[in-house]
């Protein structure tokens, strides 16, 4: 969805320009980070189950499987996001002729995003996956457990804890990542606050966006340090 | 006499060295069996094997009639469809030098997970005949602890409770006591003991050679892969015929 337009312009102040009251500009902001936010719950939402996928291919016991698995992987997390957004943005042009809405701009940014934080969900699924000791297959094996019950009663439980921490660390990345909309023109809150910091002359805005992506991570700070202290009534 | 297991001629290799050469065994009924000898002579490689963790390259193995590997006929084992080796597993218990316990699941789910998903049996029964192994253990109180707050020797406690909740045939013990203080080994000895006692049938790979003597109706030395000696206990350890069996014991101090 595209973000609400500004009436503010992106240039020097002029007498036509509106001055803006504090109040205004963190409610401006704030919609703003309406639209930060559904790209950042939409990402996860996409990129934490495609990630088992792509986990799930790289690991696959067919090496031209494997192999893609791993082209994807390094071309994901070997370009600038911003590029690729870009690229999912004009592709359909390009290559099929397709003529660009401005609905394409939020379905690429959303695209992109997914694809991109897929790759890195995945290497964390499977750094976790690969340090479960084999012992621990084997206790299930010997016990009679089937390949999907090892998996889902003795593996991904232990999985998820060992994940935790690196996951936290790509959803904070993710949070600060949605600015990069602004590059391709949805109107996020950065956008927001760089058209706010332009026309009011201002650091200001630059400064309230700070303390709401800031305070976003707190809680997903907060959110994180709970799910651990749940997880923390064992050690292995 | 049937034997509960029974492994014939059994060859593995990993790579170009070759672990087991021709190794035959047959444990019966209530028979408890301790495999000794030096590390690397294959003792835990034979345990994988009969547990089905590793496939032979040549030989048979059978739990009782369930035919889990025979002989092709190039020689080289083919094993069976995965329902035949799902039931010969169900036949066995193996309790792992380093305890192996689910780390995330109390003792109790440790004990009785299995049993539920595995056997499909009711939970509540289940969890009736946990709680007397939890007692026999002598982990009373320990039900609702994971396995990090136990010492290593209760640990291995409950790895034994976990193989004796699937009511197994045969319970093979890959140096259950290794990786513990002496001070913890001994109880862990006392419950094998007593497992001994009611005929529980059991292999133990160990280097106790007093537990060995004294719970063990056979003693088998295991050297370079093969199987040099076998005996009556006291025969065995105290009057060796061979060489290298004597040269062992002497090494490791008897």
């Amino acid at each position: 969805m595209p973000g609400r337009a500004l009436r503010v312009h992106d240039g020097p102040v002029g007498k036509d320009d509106v001055q803006v009251e504090i109040t205004t500009m963190v409610q401006m902001l704030g919609e703003g980070f309406i639209t930060s936010f559904q790209i950042f719950a939409l990402t996860l939402i996409g990129a934490l189950p495609l990630g088992v996928v792509v986990a799930a291919l790289r690991m696959c016991r067919i090496a031209p499987v494997r192999l893609i698995a791993r082209a994807y992987i390094s071309v994901m997390r070997g370009t600038p996001l911003m590029l690729q957004m870009f690229a999912v943005y004009f592709m359909p042009f390009y290559v099929f002729g397709v003529q660009l809405t401005p609905a394409s701009k939020w379905q690429a940014v959303i695209f992109a995003f997914i694809a991109n934080y897929a790759a890195y969900f995945a290497e964390i699924y499977r750094s976790g996956l690969q340090s479960i000791p084999r012992g621990q297959y084997e206790a299930a094996e010997v016990l009679g457990y089937s390949k999907l019950q090892t998996l889902a009663y003795i593996v991904v439980p232990q999985v998820v804890k060992r994940v935790i921490p690196a996951i936290g660390n790509e959803v904070i990345t993710l949070v600060k990542d949605t600015s990069l909309a602004f590059a391709i023109g949805v109107g996020e809150m950065f956008s927001t606050a760089k058209a706010l910091v332009a026309s009011q002359v201002s650091m200001a805005p630059f400064v309230i966006a700070a303390a709401i992506y800031w305070t976003f991570n707190f809680a997903v700070e907060l959110v994180l340090g709970l799910v651990e202290k749940r997880l923390a009534y064992y050690r292995d | 006499m049937t034997a509960v297991v029974s492994i014939k001629n059994a060859r593995k290799s990993f790579g170009a060295s070759e672990v087991l050469r021709d190794i035959s065994l047959e444990v019966a009924r209530g028979e408890v069996v301790a495999v000794i000898g030096p590390s690397g002579g294959g003792k835990s490689t034979l345990l994988r094997c009969m547990t089905l963790l590793e496939r032979l390259d040549a030989g048979a193995l059978s739990y009782g009639k369930v035919e889990v590997a025979t002989p092709g006929s190039d020689g080289a084992s083919v094993y069976a469809k995965d329902d035949v080796l799902g039931c010969a597993r169900s036949r066995f218990g193996l309790v792992f030098q380093n305890y192996n316990l689910f780390p995330h699941l109390t003792v109790m789910r440790n004990i009785a997970d299995a049993p539920v998903r595995v056997q499909r049996r009711d939970r509540a029964e289940v969890e009736r005949s946990a709680r007397e192994l939890i007692e026999r253990m002598g982990l009373t109180g320990c039900e609702d602890k994971v396995p990090c707050h136990l010492s290593g020797g209760q640990q291995q406690r409950v790895a034994i409770a976990r193989a004796l909740a699937m009511d197994p045939e045969i319970i093979y013990f890959d140096e259950p006591t290794s990786a513990l203080d002496p001070e913890l080994t001994a109880g862990v000895l006392r419950v094998i003991r007593g497992l001994a006692d009611e005929r529980m049938t059991m292999v133990v790979v160990t280097h106790e050679m007093d537990f060995a003597r004294e719970v063990a109706d056979r003693v088998v030395f295991m050297d370079g892969g093969m199987i040099v000696e076998e005996g009556p206990a006291e025969q065995v350890l105290d009057n060796p015929r061979e060489d290298r069996t004597r040269a062992f014991l002497a090494r490791i101090g008897k």
